[in-house]
């Protein structure tokens, strides 16, 4: 795990993945960008509006057998409502995603080995053609924008970050989901999970629950 | 570490991680006044929802907007409808607790028929809807896996009759818009009265799968029956919830125990059926079928004799039928034996009787004719021995009164029907009673759909 200073208040900030370029200094909210050993505040975070979430950083789960721990988080919101992307290392090192929204919780994994379809041939009910992985159908085409972000991530995650997210369901629980992003496009695939088959671990206390 | 989702837990037992300090605990419940009359609004769960009913006016305010936009205004002025289940409280169901934070009332557009919907929120597994529909509950979770109709293609399924889910297939109950009605309470949508989609309904008892969907969302959802007593249990409105009377018949995913018994007793009723028809079938097949005696009689037609004696015979085997086959040459006649059976060493007697007769001629339908001119009887379980017939004949209609001859026949051990019959008969009494009341259930169960299968459609 490498420590670094924020330049703003000093405090230690943690970088448990190398994948993670990006960070929130957990006590003054500084919004950090790093560039190898080096921090640099780009902004700041504004507090987070209410939030009924039972997750945090710190929160570990399984998926697959293996173990991750959330290091970080992206809230997006979009027309009608918002959802946590909640960026999670491995025990190897790899990294993941835990999106959750109104109780539905999926785990997924960066892919690289595909091609993306542009964003402007897909349509709701569309099929993508994943090879190996599969046939996957999109569910809903979404415009969002970073809302929130804590904790470390692996790109600039600054509130305002604006992004197309294309979320599509494959065999059985198999998910996808293919972010466009100003400079970039990702696909992950991974799989929806009942909250209780997560066995989750440290999870935020929720007032009255 | 926390302790079960759901459950009060306590605070204090959470670690301390000096990096990430506790998020904010304070109570999260949010209060504005409302745009339209200016009454307190009270959100219970900010930032997860996204609209409220206000209590005073029922207008549907955007509290996702900063200026708490209406969504729609004034649409009920009076508490139309009262939820069984009041707001705010909580209760068990499958395992876990929720607590009632929506209430809508939805109806058919095209029927008008009514039901309620309440939204239950738990913040570890999201919501869950409780749909009480005249007396009878059902627990709704929405799935993201998809259904697949019978030839696997996908969701483009608005045309389909039955889908398939885990194994389990259900069969279109329903198809129609929904409407929303009424509201109060929060939502995790924008909830907008008098908004329609489209909902089709398929059944498997005790499971129903639901698809609700318009131009922008498609949605499938799993229902599950829950027994009333279990609701008024869980959420303490024992006795609260609308009377036996008023919930109508069965519910339409009400498990039936007159269809549970039918689904068992059917299979094990024809495997019976089955059985017995072999084994009938064998011993029909192995009856040695063997004739003990054939007497030939003469007789003066028109008239009446009394104790013949038929000759002694001897009865082979143990215990086996016996059957007595009487030929008679009646032609517009009849010709009639009463007697009985002995066994020339027991004494035992088995008396019996039979009748040939047989009619003919012709009337303004044409020809006509009934009866037969031979007739046979059986006697079941008939010891082994020596045994003798004693006989007496009457005849009439004669036209012909010259002596003619009859004849009896004895035979033993011959393949018997009869006790076949009347064992199906007693064996399925049961089963027809199950699937009487089988019937009764499921149609009463299907005659609020439009896809009844007990309706034919000509």
């Amino acid at each position: 795990m490498l420590t670094l200073s924020c330049p703003s208040c000093g405090a230690n900030v943690d970088f448990k993945s190398k994948a993670s370029l990006f960070a929130v200094c957990s006590f003054c909210k500084s919004s950090l960008v790093r560039q190898d050993m080096d921090l640099e505040k780009i902004g700041t975070i504004s507090e987070l509006v209410d939030d009924m979430t039972p997750i945090q950083i710190g929160t570990t789960g399984m998926f697959s057998n293996e173990k991750f721990e959330v290091i970080g988080r992206l809230k997006v919101g979009y027309q009608d409502g918002y959802w946590n992307e909640w960026f999670a290392i491995l025990g190897d090192g790899r990294v993941a995603w835990l999106a959750e929204a109104q109780g539905f919780y999926a785990f997924c994994y960066p892919f690289f080995d595909v091609q993306p379809p542009t964003r402007a041939s897909l349509v709701v009910g569309r099929t993508v053609d994943f090879g190996k992985k599969g046939i996957y159908e999109v569910d809903d085409i979404r415009d969002c924008k970073c809302v929130y972000s804590e904790g470390e991530l692996p790109f600039n995650a600054q509130q305002g970050r604006a992004s197309t997210s294309v979320d599509l369901s494959g065999f059985e629980d198999e998910m996808a989901t293919i972010e466009y992003a100003a400079t970039e496009t990702r696909v992950f695939l991974g799989a929806y999970q009942d909250f209780d088959a997560f066995q989750f671990k440290n999870l935020r206390h929720i007032d009255g629950w | 570490m926390v302790g079960n989702p759901g459950e009060p837990e306590q605070p204090d037992e959470k670690p301390v991680d000096p990096t990430t300090p506790p998020p904010p605990s304070k109570p999260k419940v949010k209060t504005f006044s409302c745009t339209a009359c200016g009454a307190p609004v009270t959100i219970r769960y900010p930032g997860a929802t996204m609209s409220v009913v206000c209590d005073s006016c029922h207008s549907v305010i955007d509290v996702t907007d900063k200026n708490y936009e209406i969504l729609s205004k004034y649409f009920s002025k009076a508490d139309l409808y009262t939820p069984t289940i009041p707001l705010n409280t909580r209760g068990k169901l499958e395992g876990k607790t929720w607590e009632v934070i929506g209430f809508m009332v939805r109806s058919d557009v095209a029927s008008k028929y009514y039901w309620m919907e309440y939204l239950l929120f738990n913040p570890y597994y999201g919501y869950r809807f409780l749909t009480e529909d005249k007396g009878h509950w059902i627990f709704v979770t929405m799935i993201k896996r998809k259904p697949d109709n019978k030839a696997g293609i996908g969701t483009s399924i608005t045309g389909l009759s039955r889908v398939q889910l885990n194994d389990r297939v259900y069969r279109i109950y329903n198809r129609g818009l929904s409407r929303v009605d009424y509201v109060i309470g929060e939502f995790y949508w924008r909830v907008v009265v008098g908004s329609q989609v489209t909902s089709v309904d398929y059944i498997d008892p005790p499971e129903m799968l639901s698809n609700e969907y318009d131009e922008t969302e498609n949605i499938w959802s799993l229902g599950k029956h829950v027994d009333t007593k279990e609701v008024e249990k869980a959420f303490k409105i024992e006795g609260k919830t609308p009377k036996s009377f008023y919930a109508s018949g069965i519910g339409v995913i009400e498990p039936s125990r007159a269809t549970a018994e039918w689904k068992k007793m059917g299979p094990l009723w024809a495997l019976f059926l089955g059985f017995l028809t072999c084994a009938q079938i064998f011993f029909s097949g192995t009856a040695k079928n063997t004739i003990a005696s054939q007497y030939v009689g003469n007789f003066v037609p028109n008239t009446k004799i009394n104790d013949i004696t038929i000759p002694k015979f001897n009865l082979e085997k143990n215990s086996a039928n016996v059957k007595i086959a009487m030929t008679a040459p009646v032609s517009n006649s009849w010709f009639y034996v009463s007697g009985e059976m002995v066994n020339n060493t027991t004494g035992a007697s088995y008396p019996f009787e039979m009748t040939s007769e047989y009619y003919f001629g012709t009337d303004s339908d044409g020809a006509w004719s009934e009866g037969s001119t031979t007739h046979d009887l059986e006697i079941s379980s008939v010891p082994g021995g020596e045994y003798y017939l004693n006989i007496d004949t009457e005849s009439g209609d004669f036209k012909n009164t010259n002596e003619q001859s009859y004849s009896i026949t004895v035979s033993r051990d011959t393949p018997s029907w009869h006790n076949y019959w009347w064992f199906v008969f007693l064996v399925s009494l049961p089963p027809l009673y199950s699937w009487i009341a089988m019937r009764r259930d499921e149609v009463s169960r299907w005659s609020n759909s439009d896809f009844n299968p007990y309706v034919s459609n000509s």
